[in-house]
């Protein structure tokens, strides 16, 4: 089993829900497409044209910074969860 | 007397809807909604009784959004603006929406940055890329402004559906007459003299081009050089400086009932972007910028107000009032062609759009 915290931010996509389970997912990638079948249009707000993640969004896998890992391509296992956050911004 | 006018006004922190009677004495404005989004632009389509609005995330990235209750609720587009994969880049911002032709309902266009153009043929739910600018032989070669590098105008002609003018800074004008199958460059006599070249094909820094649409030919533009009109559709353009100030300022907008009369915000120059001697004005022309007049009758004495390239517009009323909002967050109305100004609001977030339409 997959999680997947959504922070409220992004309501206006997920209807409020704050998490979702999937059975599973080879990677992040993976991930974020079941996430958009859920949510039409949840994946734009996350990755850019080029299916990269946005310069001002976080996504974490476990504790773990996707960026630090392989990115959108960081592999799954199961129990992982995924944290879908805006990055912080200001002083 | 028509039946009513809605001024929308795009802010950093959201869009606010404002609404009055012909008389525009009066205003009853809500919001902010689409809270905390830069709203670069914000238009009411009253062919699909319907505002449609720019939003741009700092964090989630840009889309458009949909009302049809007056801001109350919102629909974000299916299929948001979006680059092919193919292309290698993303939209950063979508700057300017503006409605097709009454006679295609669900016609709708787009200017993003970096700059492109799409099309919606349902009325924003759905976008698709101008291929032929995306693909455009010079594209490589484009330069950003200081805002980046943004498609900005889009103007329309009445009973000519294939004849569009475009404006990118820091690109130029651009115009098709094949429905966007091919853009060609119209900046012939348009300073850039920041480039080697001073009159290049392309490469000048349009920030604004108006028209009215009653006279198709003339177009008026405010370029980061100078104020230009062209009488011959943009084939050739004319400086139209004359005794204004100071070449440089964001906004430009004609006069909705007579096509000679235009207005700008003249700033003091790129170096410091503020009005000359602190004192804000606009600066209009009853001969198609021959001369200008200052009309400043009702502005603070010390006002360093910004006004930005969609933060003037003017309506269609009798006489035709004149809007401009401010960076402070100040939002004005000269009901009598701009010759005295009254504030609207004093407090609202730094507004980045205006528009203005009659219900």
């Amino acid at each position: 089993m997959i999680r997947v915290r959504l922070t409220a931010q992004l309501k206006d996509w997920t209807r409020g829900v704050s998490e979702v389970r999937f059975e599973r997912a080879e990677n992040l990638r993976t991930a974020l497409k079941l996430l958009d079948e859920e949510f039409p249009n949840i994946g734009q707000r996350i990755l850019d044209d080029q299916g990269r993640i946005r310069n001002h969004v976080n996504v974490f896998v476990n504790s773990s910074n996707a960026r630090e890992l392989d990115s959108e391509e960081t592999r799954l296992t199961d129990g992982d969860v995924i944290y879908i956050l805006p990055s912080i911004a200001g002083g | 007397m028509k039946s009513g006018i809605i001024l929308l006004v795009g802010t950093k922190k959201g869009v606010f809807v404002y609404t009055s009677d012909g008389g525009r004495k009066r205003w009853k404005g809500s919001g902010p909604f689409l809270k905390g989004n830069e709203i670069y632009h914000a238009v009411y389509d009253g062919r699909n009784k319907e505002i449609l609005a720019s939003v741009n995330s700092g964090h989630w990235g840009p889309t458009i959004a949909r009302s049809d209750d007056m801001g109350a609720s919102w629909k974000h587009s299916e299929t948001p603006p979006k680059f092919p994969k193919s292309s290698g880049i993303s939209v950063e911002r979508i700057w300017h929406i503006t409605p097709g032709p009454e006679d295609e309902p669900g016609a709708v266009y787009a200017g993003v940055a970096p700059a492109c153009l799409f099309r919606s043929e349902d009325g924003g739910k759905k976008w698709s890329v101008n291929e032929a600018l995306l693909k455009h032989r010079t594209r490589k070669r484009w330069q950003p402004g200081a805002g980046g590098l943004c498609l900005h105008t889009v103007l329309l002609y009445k009973g000519k559906k294939k004849r569009m003018h475009i404006a990118i800074s820091a690109v130029g004008t651009m115009f098709t007459e094949d429905g966007g199958k091919g853009w060609s460059f119209q900046n012939k006599n348009v300073l850039a003299d920041f480039q080697p070249i001073k009159y290049p094909e392309f490469g000048q820094c349009v920030h604004k081009v108006a028209y009215n649409p009653s006279r198709p030919n003339t177009l008026y533009q405010q370029n980061h050089c100078g104020v230009y009109r062209s009488d011959d559709a943009g084939k050739n353009w004319i400086d139209i400086r004359n005794n204004l100030p100071s070449r440089f300022g964001f906004p430009i907008a004609v006069d909705a009932n007579d096509p000679d009369r235009v207005y700008v915000a003249p700033l003091e120059g790129d170096f410091s972007r503020i009005p000359p001697k602190g004192r804000f004005a606009i600066w209009a022309s009853d001969n198609r910028g021959k001369e200008w007049e200052k009309m400043d009758e009702g502005i603070p004495r010390e006002s360093y107000f910004t006004v930005l390239r969609e933060g003037m517009v003017s309506d269609g009323e009798d006489p035709c009032g004149v809007y401009f909002g401010t960076t402070t967050g100040r939002l004005y109305i000269g009901r009598n062609q701009g010759r005295e100004w009254e504030s609207i609001s004093e407090g609202l977030p730094p507004i980045l759009s205006l528009s203005v339409s009659t219900l």
